[in-house]
């Protein structure tokens, strides 16, 4: 077996099995659009390396998997730059925000408890819901002439409400009319959630897209992925500048795997219906908020842990 | 005849009195280290050092390796509405050794001497310091004990030293110090305590020292000396990566 010693993480690892774990990491943010970090953080912590240190190191390798599927999305039409750059800056004032809300329920006392409580309820209702949504669709199958399932119709009050909204722009990818205020407000809601739980919000994101903003499931994919990229480069600049925790090694050898497994990801999606991929990434979000509820309710073998981690 | 009695006396007060290099020599423990100076490279996976040395024959020897004491933030679990695990308070473990472990020989009860000796858990747990106060401090360095188990940098190595004749009054040990690849760079100390009816009669200590060498060394300084530089070079690569393997899949990967 071949190790490779990591300097900052302060531990060695096996390298195929680092490769390995960003392949399959790479390959789920090809598939959904989601940057993977709420697996991957864990996944390295259960393998010795420092909770502060795969976080930030995850957010590294991010960047490679998501401009490696950025990329790959673009080239089959499915990213709306512009629905992205608005999602972007609303996540990055929304987690400005959710900052100073971790920092007020922090002083308020039983923040920890007020996390783990977001975390199965967004996990699980996003999931559920997502779940048996896609189950429907399946089961009705209905077709427009391209084989492509279409995005959920708007209602007509609905469409009346969003057609007054100031700032109406069409963003022709995702094939919709509506205010730049709905994404800026979206991506806000998911910035602050995204502070509070600590992830990188792509599974929030996903839902919110399709379920919300009603865009087709494709476009979802590699917008995300675009939206993503620009907030880890963010964070690997921070982490590294301010704490010191970015694993290089750590996070090219997750990079090579990731990059590689998001092209396979993304090439997988296209043979896959829209709601197959909905009931897949659901299926994926209930079995972690499964695992996360099991961790909250079993007794467990040490008491203690390093403060820094999840 | 006065003048020789004198000498003779004189003599024999030096005989009785003065230090008995063999005696003195026969009672102390001395030991090596097969190497005193480890390097962390780039394919670094931990390591082992041989120990040898010698004791008195009716002495037992309890080896340990010591890191450096420092801080440690805990997170202290407990149950929310009474259901729910969780992080519940912040627990700070003051003056503790970031590696311990202990060696010993094999065939014997392998009791600690008294918490006085400075060797075991509980001697640790007299230096220690809790914040805040109130906490249980003997329950909570336990739990930390069994973490820092977990990923090898504490720990009890029962029957691992082996005992061989030298003599009439002294013994010769040799044991195998693990060196876990979570032993970061710094200066670590090695102590061998002889034990004499249940009370350390003799100790010698060595320093182990742990350096970064190669691409370890040159990525650490780069991370703590340029940290924002660092970031950026992270990025970059992380950035020219992703083009990389997309230009190379791009013929796989083609539109509808």
């Amino acid at each position: 077996m071949i190790h490779m010693y990591l300097p900052i993480a302060g531990n060695s690892v096996n390298i195929f099995l680092i490769l390995g774990l960003g392949g399959f990491v790479g390959l789920l943010s090809g598939i959904f659009g989601v940057g993977g970090g709420f697996l991957m953080t864990p996944l390295l912590m259960m393998f010795g390396i420092p909770p502060t240190v795969a976080a930030a190191s995850d957010s590294n390798q991010i960047v490679g998997a998501s401009t490696s599927g950025t990329l790959a999305h673009m080239r089959l039409g499915n990213v709306d730059i512009m629905m992205g750059a608005m999602l972007l800056v609303g996540g990055i004032a929304g987690g400005t925000l959710g900052v100073q809300v971790i920092k007020l329920l922090r002083a308020m006392g039983n923040a920890d408890f007020l996390i783990a409580v977001t975390y199965v309820i967004m996990l699980g209702g996003v999931g559920g819901y997502m779940f048996w949504e896609s189950l429907q669709g399946l089961k009705s199958e209905k077709k427009n002439p391209a084989g492509q399932v279409q995005p959920v119709k708007k209602t007509a009050k609905e469409k009346s409400f969003i057609q007054k909204l100031p700032f109406q722009y069409t963003f022709e990818k995702s094939g919709c009319e509506i205010s730049m205020l709905l994404p800026l407000g979206f991506g806000i809601l998911v910035g602050v959630l995204a502070a509070i739980m600590g992830v990188g919000g792509g599974f929030i994101m996903v839902p919110v897209m399709v379920y919300l903003l009603r865009m087709p499931m494709h476009v979802v994919v590699g917008t995300s992925l675009f939206q993503i990229l620009f907030t880890c480069v963010n964070v690997t600049i921070m982490q590294a500048w301010s704490n010191h925790t970015v694993d290089f090694v750590l996070a090219v050898l997750l990079l090579l795997g990731s990059t590689v497994g998001a092209q396979i990801g993304t090439a997988v999606s296209r043979r896959l219906k829209a709601d197959q991929l909905k009931i897949m990434l659901a299926t994926l979000v209930l079995l972690v908020c499964i695992k996360m509820m099991a961790g909250l309710l079993m007794t467990p073998a040490i008491m203690v842990a390093l403060k820094g981690g999840h | 005849m006065k003048r020789l009695i004198n000498i003779i006396s004189i003599w024999l007060l030096a005989f009785l009195l003065g230090p008995e290099p063999s005696m003195a020599a026969s009672k102390t423990v001395r030991f090596e280290l097969a190497a005193s100076t480890i390097e962390i490279s780039t394919f670094y996976n931990g390591t082992t050092v041989e120990v040898t040395g010698s004791l008195p024959t009716d002495a037992d020897l309890l080896l340990t390796l010591s890191g450096p004491k420092h801080d440690v933030e805990l997170k202290l679990k407990g149950k929310m509405a009474g259901l729910l695990w969780m992080n519940k308070a912040d627990v700070k473990l003051e003056n503790v050794p970031s590696v311990y472990q202990i060696y010993t020989p094999e065939g014997t009860s392998s009791e600690f001497p008294g918490p006085q000796s400075g060797i075991g858990y509980k001697s640790l747990a007299r230096e220690i310091t809790i914040e805040p106060e109130s906490a249980d401090k003997m329950f909570i360095f336990g739990e930390y004990v069994k973490l820092m188990e977990k990923s090898g940098v504490y720990g009890i190595n029962r029957g691992s030293v082996s005992y061989a004749p030298a003599g009439e009054k002294r013994k010769n040990f040799s044991a195998t110090l693990k060196i876990p690849p979570k032993m970061g760079a710094d200066t670590y100390r090695v102590e061998a305590f002889a034990v004499k009816d249940g009370a350390v009669a003799a100790s010698a200590a060595k320093d182990l020292t742990l350096v970064l060498s190669g691409l370890p060394r040159a990525i650490a300084s780069l991370a703590f000396g340029r940290p924002l530089l660092f970031g950026i070079m992270a990025v970059f690569i992380a950035v020219a990566t992703g083009l990389i393997i997309g230009a190379l899949f791009k013929g796989g990967g083609g539109a509808h």
